[in-house]
Formats: structure tokens, sequence, C-alpha cells
């Protein structure tokens, strides 16, 4: 579909703004009921995560003694402020993305990034210990997975012959097959490199709860919290939406978009429920023995293959 | 001089509230980056001065008194101080009683260790083990209560017996619920030693040796995965443990991982036994008299609760009313050994190690003693000043 959205609409509402905003909370829905009933439990209602939202929204935020007020009060916004920027570079629901050009894959993938630097930053901020060790544990996972997660992404660009998502978005429309076929590595790697980004189990060592409550988090309450909840719920969505388009070959109109990351958010609750937590050396000896040299190989296989002309 | 050089200690405090604790207790461990380099354990924020409201009760109000000392493991409690009165009372509790005892504190035991392998599974990050094996542990929750009317504090005892008995009907259902438990408890088996990620966390993690085991006086579970044999049930058989015995079960792996096999498999050695005595109830009476004045001696009870041996000390003066009850708990043996795994491990083994134990804090917070710093008079309340002191405290 092809729908010109005006600039300002499209920053307020769709896709920029309260789509994400309602879309990422209804998919982190689906995660947890999911994962509610592979656990054998009921799960909660269907608007458990906006009760949430909106409860902690209501909260007094509280600014802890030993931080800086200004950096504390900031990093939630600009967590939020740039998934929310990234949702404008992705084809959300099957739309053109709303701006484009040439580059902007690397451009979303760094504003990808930033919730997570944002959240480390908030943890080192703050001087309790809980939140210096999970900060720590946040950006010691950043390290591990971004290399993997980018080299996995960079698959489809290389094929397509471009770094605009809406080009590959198109190449992958027509080539779907192809794209899957000879890079099944590079998807495996990007799913799981999202789950390390939103730090889903099992790689919430950043935050977890029985070791170190709430890690970088664990000071916030009230605003901040829930901004950065919902920045993370945003993330997932254009996460799940940014693998479908380049794996599952793209993404044509809403039922498509649909199907395809709620597909995807299956099989991801479905790895969250099979695993005991990784401890975080585990993590990064993960990631750095297996995911960087698989999709390092995977690279080399995509560059060999198009130097002799098969793709 | 050279602890106060080093002022960069970095300390994680765990507790007396925190997400990793169900029951409050304090440790401090010492963290050079992700590894732990000491630890301290303070007990003590859930003090309810049991004993020395046993002084001031009678004996029989003594009996629902000391079930709560522990809401996992209440039943053996009520067996140690039964015994331990019925011992002093000079009364021989009938065969079939004794019978009806074991067959609730074996169920019990399922019911610990299943609630332990959630507890842990939950430390590790594991949540899907810990809310299927908590959904199962229902099972066994439910045969109890049929059987007693009650899910946590079974109240099955009662000075000189028992308050329940097993019907035909009750049997059928125990053997079915056993059915259901032993096919699960294979189940968990096949995961806890091949799920390669669990295994990651527990294999070689939190390695108690058998010198240490020994040294350091663990008892229960935590003693035979370290290949220590010590089971009150074998040492000094007590209710029908002679007549339908256990076989000890041991492991010499010494770390985690071992913990978990040898309570899984005391899953079924526990399942076996009752199995055996159901099919094989000796018949007689369930209570026999007992007198209200207990005559002055003293006498020790000693029997194996889920976390290992469970100590009674009582002393009678010849009043309805004990003189004495001093209990020591299996939890306290062990905290020793946590202190001393942890050291060299990972912060995020920690929670791990600390639940290894099956600890249980309000079962060791029993203890109290007054002391001034200058060290003082140490002084004797009575539990009306006892009580007065907890008012005033948290006043």
């Amino acid at each position: 579909m092809n729908l010109s959205i005006s600039p300002l609409l499209a920053l307020l509402i769709f896709p920029g703004g309260l789509f994400i905003l309602f879309v990422g909370l209804a998919y982190e829905w689906v995660d947890r009921k999911l994962i509610a009933q592979l656990q054998n439990r009921i799960g909660p209602r269907w608007f458990q995560p906006l009760a949430d939202i909106v409860k902690i929204l209501a909260k007094e935020e509280i600014t802890p003694d030993g931080v800086s007020p200004a950096l504390f009060n900031a990093l939630p916004v600009a967590a939020l402020a740039a998934v929310l920027t990234a949702a404008l570079y992705v084809p959300m629901a099957g739309m053109q993305p709303s701006f484009s050009f040439r580059g902007d894959l690397i451009v979303t993938l760094y504003l990808l990034s930033m919730i997570t630097i944002c959240i480390g930053l908030a943890g080192v901020n703050t001087i309790d210990r809980f939140s210096v060790l999970g900060a720590t544990r946040t950006l010691t996972q950043l390290f591990s997975y971004e290399a993997p997660f980018l080299l996995a992404l960079l698959g489809p660009a290389i094929v397509a012959g471009s770094w605009q998502i809406s080009d590959i978005s198109a190449y992958a429309r027509g080539h779907w097959g192809l794209i899957l076929l000879t890079q099944p590595i590079s998807f495996i790697v990007a799913l799981i490199g999202l789950m390390g980004k939103l730090e889903l189990p099992p790689f919430d060592a950043p935050e977890a709860e029985t070791e170190i409550v709430s890690g970088a988090m664990t000071e916030y309450s009230g605003r901040g919290l829930a901004l950065f909840h919902v920045a993370r719920d945003a993330e997932l969505l254009i996460g799940l939406t940014l693998i479908a388009t380049f794996f599952l070959g793209g993404i044509a109109n809403p039922i498509e978009f649909l199907l395809k990351t709620l597909g995807l958010l299956l099989v991801m609750a479905i790895l969250q429920a099979l695993f005991a937590r990784l401890r975080i050396d585990q993590t990064v000896g993960m990631w750095w023995r297996f995911g960087s040299i698989l999709a390092l190989v995977q690279i080399l296989v995509l560059v060999i293959l198009k130097s002799i002309g098969v793709l | 001089m050279a602890n106060q050089t080093k002022t960069e200690k970095f300390i994680i405090p765990i507790g007396p509230q925190h997400p990793a604790l169900k029951e409050p207790g304090h440790f401090e461990f010492t963290v050079d980056g992700e590894i732990v380099t000491g630890a301290t354990a303070r007990l003590g924020y859930v003090h309810r001065g049991i004993e020395k409201g046993c002084e001031e009760r009678n004996y029989i109000q003594d009996l629902y008194l000391l079930e709560r000392i522990c809401g996992i493991c209440s039943h053996v409690h009520a067996t140690a101080y039964a015994l331990g009165v019925e011992k002093l009372a000079n009364v021989t509790v009938t065969p079939r009683a004794q019978a009806i005892r074991q067959v609730v504190a074996e169920l019990e035991r399922i019911h610990s260790h299943m609630l332990w392998l959630g507890v842990a599974a939950h430390e590790a990050g594991f949540e899907t083990l810990f809310m299927y094996s908590w959904r199962d542990r229902e099972t066994v929750m439910d045969l109890l209560e049929g059987l007693t009317g009650n899910r946590v504090h079974y109240s099955a005892n009662v000075l000189g017996g028992v308050k329940c008995d097993i019907t035909p009907e009750q049997r059928d259902a125990i053997l079915r619920g056993l059915d259901y438990l032993d096919e699960r408890m294979q189940y968990y088996m096949n995961v806890v030693t091949s799920d390669e990620t669990f295994l990651g966390r527990t294999r070689g993690v939190g390695v108690l040796t058998y010198e240490q085991a020994e040294t350091l006086g663990s008892v229960g579970p935590t003693a035979r995965a370290s290949g220590v044999t010590r089971d009150i049930r074998l040492e000094s058989p007590y209710l029908v443990y002679s007549e339908f015995p256990v076989k000890v079960i041991l492991d010499d792996g010494c770390d985690l991982l071992a913990r978990f096999v040898v309570r899984i498999k005391e899953l079924f050695e526990s399942s076996r036994v009752i199995r055996l005595i159901v099919d094989n109830l000796p018949a007689g009476e369930l209570t026999v008299r007992m007198p209200r004045r207990i005559p002055e001696n003293e006498a020790v009870s000693r029997v194996e609760a889920p976390r290992g041996e469970l100590f009674y000390y009582l002393k009678s003066n010849g009043t309805d009313m004990p003189e004495r009850i001093k209990v020591r708990t299996p939890s306290i043996c062990n905290w020793s050994s946590v202190v001393v795994t942890a050291i060299g491990h990972k912060l995020a083994d920690i929670p791990m190690i600390l639940a290894g134990i099956d600890p249980c804090f309000s079962c060791s917070d029993r203890s109290v003693q007054i002391c001034s710093a200058s060290g003082g008079v140490s002084k004797i309340w009575t539990w009306e000043q006892l009580r007065q002191y907890g008012i005033e405290y948290y006043r």
C-alpha cells in the first residue's frame, strides 16, 4: 500500500506515535499470554499492559539521592523518542515507511540501540548497587548481541544491494524463498538477537529479579519506568516488523503484517518458555563463540554467492 | 588493618527484603565484578518466641504451636514433638497410628521437595519448570487435604496417636495420585539432567566436598548430595521406618546438580514407601490414652525432616506444661555451607546456591539471647515480658 501521510500525522498518530504505543502494548499482552499458556498459567487479561502503564504513570515519581536529576528524567524520554523515531523508517503495518533515505537501515538499528544505552546510563547514574550491576550487565550484553544482530540484518541488505529499508523490503517481497533458503542463519541470529536486545528470557540476566531486583531500572518509578516500559514494547514491535520485512518476504498489507509478526512472536514466546536464564558470561560466550561466527560465515557465503552471480 | 586498606569493597546486600528471598534474611556478598569474594549471613528477622511460648502452654496446645514453626514441614515438627512427649510419658503408640504418621510424613516430603524444585527453578530463571512443578505439587496437596482436612498445617498428630484414618477410598486416591506423580517426577528428572541451559547453571556450581559437608555438619539432602550417609530414618529408625525402610539416596556429584538429583530420587523413594505402607497398613486403634501431667524427665527426639535432621529436646517438670523445649532445625545446620560454597562463584549463581540447601528462615529463627554488648548479665525473660518487648520494639 502506498498512502502518503502528512508528517505531523506520521509523528503523532501513525506510525510514529499513538499507533505504535498501543500496538506495542497489545504485542506485549500477546507475548505474556502465550508464555502463560505455555507455562500452564492463565495469563493476563487483554488490557493488562495498558492498565499497568496507566497505573505506573499515575504513581509518584521519586528521584533518588545521588543522581543527576536532569539525566534521570531525560533518559526515559530519550529512549522512547529514539524508538518512536525508528518507527518512522520501518514499513509499519504494511505501509510505506513515512521517511526514507539511503542508509536508513543503519540509522534505524542505531536508534533501536539507543534504548539499551539509555537504560545502561540510567543504571550507572544512580548509586544503587543493583542498578549499577544491572547497568554493567546491560552494557555487557549490548556488546555481545549487537554485532551479530547487525551482521544478520546486513545479509538481506547485501543481497538487495541497498541500505534503504524500503528497497530491501521490495526486494524481499519478490525473493522471500531465496532469502530464507540462502540465509537461514541470519534469520535465526536476528530473531535471537532481538530477544537479547529486549532482555527477554533466557537473556534476562541484566534484570534478573532473583539476583539484582530490577537491574538498571531498580530506582525508577512512576513516569520514568512507564516510558522505559513503553519504549521496550515499541522496540519489540519494530524489531518484529524489521525481521518479518527482511526475512519473511516483506509486508504488503496489514493482514500480512499481523500474521508474520505474530508468528515470529509465537516462536519467541516458545523460546522464552523453553530455557533457564543464562548467566551473563554464558550469554557473552554464546554470542561471540557461536552468534558472531555464524553470522560472519553467513555473510561470507552471501558475498561468494553474489560474486558468482547466483543471487 | 589489611581489611581497612581495602576500602573499595563492593558489597551486594541480599535481604532482608529481596525478590530472591521468600522469607527475611540478610546476606552480604562482597563482589569483585561478578565474582563473590566474601559472604556473611545474618538471621533473626522472623523470631517468634515459639520455644518460650511453649513453656507457658500445656502439652496439647504446644503440639499445634510447634507445628507452626514451619509452613512446609509442619508434620515432622509435630511428629518429633509427639514422639518426645510419648517417650516422656512412657506411652507406646499403636503401629497403625505410627504407620499413618509415616505416610503423612513421606507425603509431606514429596510436597516439600516439589516446592523446592519450583523455587530453585525460579531462582535459575526457569519459570516454566517452576510453574509445572507447582502445578503437579497440587496433587500431593490434595492428597494431604483429603487425608487430614488441611493443606498446610495438617494437624494429623495428636499426643498418643493420629486423628485421621486411611480408608480404602483414600488409599486408592493416594495410589492414583502417586501414579501420576511418579510419571511427572520421571519427567522432571529428565529435564533437570538433560536441559543444557539448566545444566549450565547447576553442573559444577556450589561444590560442597565430602570433607566440607562433614566438617560443617551439613544434614539432609545437602549432605547426601556430597556423599555423606546421614539419614535419621536409617540411623535411628522411628515410627515404622524399621518395618518399611527407605533406601538412602547418595550422590557424589557434590554440586547443585547432585542436590537436584538426590531430591528427585528421594521423591521416588518416598512414593515407593508410601505404596508399601498403605498396602500393608497394620490394624489397631488410632490413639492411646495420654496422661495430662507428664512426670519429671527429659527426652531427645530426632526425625528426618525433608531438609535433614530435626532435633527436639524436651524437659518436663511434672505439670501439664513443659519446662523447656529446644528445637534445632536442619536449616540452621546447613547455613554455614552456603557461606563457604558461595565464595569464588559468580553473583548470578548465589540465589541458586542459597536455594540449594532448601533454606527455611523462620525455622532457623527461634533462639534468642539478650546480652548487653559490654558482656553484661544475661537475663531470663518470661513469655509476657518477651511479648511486651516485641510490642514496644515494633511500636
